[in-house]
């Protein structure tokens, strides 16, 4: 092994680094978002009474799931060019999408397990049904919930780094750029890895703060989910 | 339009066998090192038991793009050698996938109760054998439901592939799409054909999950 190890070069690049970072956690949070409000819509659909709604909810899982995010982005940037998406935009809508697909199968598996007792207590008492939602369902749903999100988020997180094929950039993209310049192959990839990792760290160490989610005893079920 | 296809269908089918040969030498070569990794985790093996953890950490921790950058440019660079596209992803993939196997047959493991273990070692074996005869294979039913969920997220992310210069079926469209540029067609072509053969291997895991279910 006769390969001299030289770190400077990844020191003096470091604006790159960051922005790139930055890039990185701007796509993430806007697809975040997006992917949640889909996952509750579609999942909610899924775990309804109405035949309709489960088979269009489905429907959309099944076929977003399994069409891989690289396909997913290059449909947005590439065959629907003619909408003159901003890259940004396109990797945004590809993650969400797909991302969504993967939320709702939680969020429907998560409402699944809250007692259906507790839904029918909700409206004797009363409440309208998306109060139900809102105020019973949701919040212990949520909970049992906690960890399979926090793996899909950290996952959607990693998966940002395929916007960098269609020029966003983000990380891997940065990365890619100063490999091109500096010729520091293993030292920028080494990093970058490094950075994933405190970004993934961080962000399942959030979603974990959901009250009661750490020492819900019913949530260890479906940590590995 | 969908001539397209249809002229450059033998070059497409090319790339579709790359995906599935890649897919399956993939999940031979990560179910063995996910097994391997899993259990050394699972005796907490010396040394080793902490070395697959940090190793399980390192990947999980790091996208699948960068663990192809990493076993295509970074690693031939480190340690001088000479690999091919298809080689380093193969790699790359059996990296990727074998970490988190290694995981799914962890959690597999523990859930074989403790009081069959200790059934097993009063019986007098030894403790190999009662993770041969007694553990592997509870934990292996329990796992098939997770491992197929991993050999289809593989399969879609051998698309991963046509960024490091692998024609498979992304990459052979992708260069069809550059000379004859018809991303419509090409693209919906593909995401059809993922979206088959996905569901395909994944109704596979149904039917083998079903059949070596446990009926109480």
């Amino acid at each position: 092994m006769n390969y001299r190890f030289d770190w400077t070069p990844i020191w003096e690049q470091r604006d790159l680094i960051l922005s790139g970072l930055w890039m990185t956690i701007a796509v993430s949070l806007v697809s975040l978002a997006i992917s949640i409000v889909i996952g509750f819509v579609v999942g909610t659909g899924g775990a309804s009474g109405s035949r309709s709604a489960r088979l269009g909810a489905a429907l959309f899982v099944d076929t977003m799931r399994n069409i891989p995010l690289l396909i997913h982005m290059y449909i947005w940037y590439m065959a629907l060019a003619f909408l003159k998406l901003p890259a940004f935009a396109c990797a945004v809508l590809g993650l969400s999408l797909y991302s969504g697909a993967y939320v709702a199968e939680v969020v429907r598996s998560g409402i699944g397990a809250v007692r259906r007792g507790q839904m029918q207590a909700a409206l004797a008492t009363g409440l309208t049904r998306i109060q139900a939602f809102r105020f019973i369902i949701y919040p212990q749903a949520l909970r049992i919930i906690a960890p399979s999100l926090a793996s899909l988020f950290s996952q959607l997180i990693k998966d940002s780094s395929l916007a960098s094929v269609i020029a966003v950039a983000e990380l891997t993209y940065e990365a890619g750029a100063i490999e091109g310049q500096t010729f520091r192959t293993f030292e920028v990839y080494i990093t970058i890895s490094v950075l994933y990792l405190i970004l993934v760290t961080v962000a399942s160490q959030l979603v974990m703060l959901v009250p009661g989610a750490r020492n819900d005893a019913s949530s260890a079920r479906f940590a590995d989910a | 339009m969908l001539d397209v296809i249809t002229r450059n269908l033998p070059f497409l089918l090319a790339g579709l066998w790359t995906t599935i040969h890649l897919s399956i030498w993939t999940i031979v070569g990560g179910t063995l090192l996910g097994a391997v990794l899993g259990i050394l985790r699972y005796v907490r093996f010396p040394v080793l038991g902490t070395a697959s953890m940090l190793f399980i950490e390192f990947i999980r921790g790091t996208p699948l793009l960068v663990v192809l950058l990493i076993t295509y440019f970074a690693l031939p660079a480190l340690l001088g050698y000479k690999t091919t596209a298809y080689n380093a992803a193969l790699l790359g993939f059996i990296l990727f996938t074998g970490a988190y196997i290694a995981e799914d047959f962890r959690a597999g493991l523990r859930s074989v109760r403790p009081g069959l273990i200790q059934a097993g070692l009063a019986t007098g074996l030894t403790r190999w054998q009662v993770l041969r005869f007694v553990i592997a294979p509870q934990a292996t039913r329990i796992v098939i439901p997770s491992l197929f969920n991993q050999y289809v997220r593989l399969l879609k992310f051998t698309s991963v592939a046509s960024i490091i210069g692998v024609t498979e079926l992304t990459g052979a469209a992708l260069l069809i799409n550059a000379r004859d540029f018809h991303p419509v067609t090409l693209l919906g072509a593909v995401a059809v054909t993922y979206l088959v053969v996905c569901y395909a291997l994944s109704m596979v895991g149904r039917v083998l999950y079903a059949r070596f279910a446990v009926r109480t």
